[in-house]
């Protein structure tokens, strides 16, 4: 066998790819700085017990023996391993922790995808309020304003809406999981064939309806307003209106919507949950949540807890893409607008001045530059 | 803003003869993939959709990948192949069946390992997992009939439409074990990214297929 071969799903980063990534990773770790959370660093090789009772996703561990026979695994995830790290230690609560790392996941033999993965994350553990949720989402927001320049779209959810929801159809636990998983695999012949003994429920129609379940949250509150759902799913529903009309009045630029169709991004998150995308990208470029029992599987008391990870890979990915979904902007406006033009720039994603003497020559600026032009002078601009 | 484009990988061969009429009864013009020499993509002049043709599998790897916003392939391809995307339609063609067969002298309750010819191992051992039994699974590429007929396996695991292969290798079905037929895949974040596009076509398709497939199952 050559001995310079790499083995399957890794590979070297050099060059512009290497450059990027550690650009990004700068500024991400400043920006964790600034917002107050302390770095940790977590080792590469755990026991594999630390994350036996979580594993979901279609991966497998990399396995190795110590001396002593016991099983360790390359880390294939970073929360776990400060859960373990705080019950292990006498580290007083509540704590802000923000990291950098490698995780490893065995994919499927040959099927490009890449086993050793770069995630940047963000853990707030002690704190029981909302504010914790609200601060991952606004660093998740500025983020991703600061990475990327495709437009971001913010995604909630709920880790235990799907389960209260099947547990007041049948007390069979069974098929309460196969529900939940056809539904959250979108494998609508097989959850139309599950859902059919319930059409005399008066929650049939939901059903019908649950895996479009997904979009503006307008659209998904009035379905929701629509549905005779059990009265232990209001806490929740609260919540992510809650949320929602937080961001739209904080974040009033942040695309946002609703999914209440799919599974939260990890097995161990227990309530308002979150994910981002954009359009260019082939996967999330953020996900997290709130896990308030995680620290019980190392400890007798659970600690209240709200996580986020970032896909440093992709957000790379992206960054050395020339392609980009979001047009630019470019803002038209008579002088004495100035002031109304500068709130719209610092409002809106991928925008510029035009500085173009009169709307003809701004309108060839904008063919030129392939943008959208916004013309203040026709009157107020709502967007 | 350029208008989005959904990627569609379409298996080609017999999946693509059976879902071409039920894409144009949709609305969807077909004329380039009808005529297209020895062309693999096809991008519509007119239509939102650009068509990919490919082997089954592919079209998994290509919707893992995200480099395809929506599969149309076999679920047995599904299944083996371990899909994680969205199965959203069941097409209602290419409608066969997974079957146990073997020789008239095999005997499925002898007391002995028994050995099993298969292009899928592992619905192969899904099965035998079920009935609790531990099977050796030869893994064949085509011709599996072969198998028993030459002794190199007791029994196979394969798909049957009509049944007409096996009778003429002088086979007979000992166990039916899952349907199959072709589904409409989707991308996990495709159906996020291009909701409304998405959902378009698999209504349009899904009032075609409810119009005009028989539900009777083989078997």
């Amino acid at each position: 066998m050559l001995n310079n071969l790499l083995p399957l799903g890794t590979r070297d980063e050099f060059g512009r790819r290497a450059t990027t990534k550690q650009q990004l990773i700068s500024v991400i770790q400043a920006h964790f700085k600034q917002r107050g959370l302390a770095a940790i660093a977590t080792p590469l090789l755990e026991n594999q017990a630390v994350f036996t009772p979580y594993q979901m996703g279609n991966y497998q561990y990399y396995r190795l023996l110590d001396p002593e026979g016991q099983t360790l695994v390359l880390r294939p995830d970073m929360t776990l391993p400060i859960a373990r790290f705080l019950s292990a230690t006498k580290v007083p609560l509540p704590q802000k922790f923000g990291y950098v790392g490698d995780i490893f996941r065995v994919s499927r033999r040959l099927s490009g995808s890449y086993n050793q993965m770069t995630q940047a994350g963000v853990e707030l553990i002690g704190y029981p309020s909302i504010k914790a949720e609200l601060e991952c989402l606004t660093i998740a927001n500025q983020l991703s304003s600061e990475l990327i320049d495709d437009a971001v779209e913010i995604e909630l959810g709920d880790a235990q809406f799907a389960q209260q929801v099947v547990a007041s159809l049948t007390a069979d636990t069974n098929r309460q999981a196969a529900i939940k998983q056809a539904l959250f695999n979108k494998q609508i012949p097989d959850y139309a064939a599950l859902i059919d003994s319930y059409r005399e429920n008066p929650l049939f129609e939901f059903l019908q309806n649950w895996p479009r379940l997904f979009g503006q949250p307008e659209t998904i509150f009035k379905q929701l307003r629509a549905a005779p759902l059990p009265a232990s799913v209001r806490p929740a529903l609260q919540r992510l209106q809650t949320v929602v009309a937080w961001m739209g009045k904080t974040m009033p630029e942040q695309a946002v919507s609703v999914d209440l169709s799919s599974q939260a991004p990890q097995k161990y998150y227990t309530g308002l949950t979150f994910r981002g995308y954009s359009q260019a990208g082939a996967g999330y470029l953020f996900s997290g949540g709130r896990y308030d029992q995680l620290l019980a599987n190392f400890q007798a008391k659970n600690e209240p807890a709200v996580g986020m990870g970032l896909d440093v890979d992709l957000l790379t990915a992206l960054a050395l893409s020339p392609v980009t979904t979001t047009p630019t902007q470019l803002i038209y406006f008579e002088p004495e607008q100035w002031p109304q033009a500068e709130a719209l720039l610092a409002k809106t994603p991928r925008a510029q001045l035009s500085l173009a003497p009169d709307l003809v020559a701004a309108q060839a600026e904008a063919l030129q530059l392939g943008a959208n032009l916004i013309d203040l002078t026709e009157g107020d601009y709502d967007d | 803003m350029t208008e989005a484009r959904l990627k569609i990988a379409l298996t080609k061969g017999r999946v693509e003869q059976q879902v071409l009429p039920l894409l144009e009864q949709a609305g969807i013009d077909c004329d380039l993939i009808r005529h297209k020499q020895r062309r693999l993509i096809f991008d519509s002049p007119t239509q939102p959709y650009e068509f990919i043709l490919a082997k089954g599998p592919d079209v998994t790897t290509f919707l893992e990948r995200g480099a395809a916003d929506i599969g149309i392939v076999g679920s047995d391809i599904l299944v083996e192949h371990r899909s994680t995307q969205y199965e959203l339609l069941d097409l209602g063609v290419g409608r066969c069946q997974f079957i146990l067969a073997s020789t008239a002298d095999f005997d499925p309750d002898a007391p002995q390992r028994k050995i099993i010819g298969t292009k899928y191992p592992l619905i192969t051992k899904r099965y035998f997992d079920q009935l609790g039994q531990d099977v050796e699974i030869i893994k064949i590429e085509g011709s599996v009939e072969l198998a028993p007929l030459t002794g190199l396996a007791d029994a196979i695991v394969d798909i049957t439409e009509t049944g007409t292969t096996l009778r003429e290798n002088h086979l007979q079905i000992y166990d039916y074990l899952q349907p199959v037929s072709t589904r409409l895949v989707v991308n996990r974040l495709a159906l996020k990214q291009q909701q409304a596009a998405i959902y378009d076509l698999v209504d349009r398709l899904a009032a075609v297929v409810n119009a005009t497939t028989p539900k009777e199952q083989i078997k």
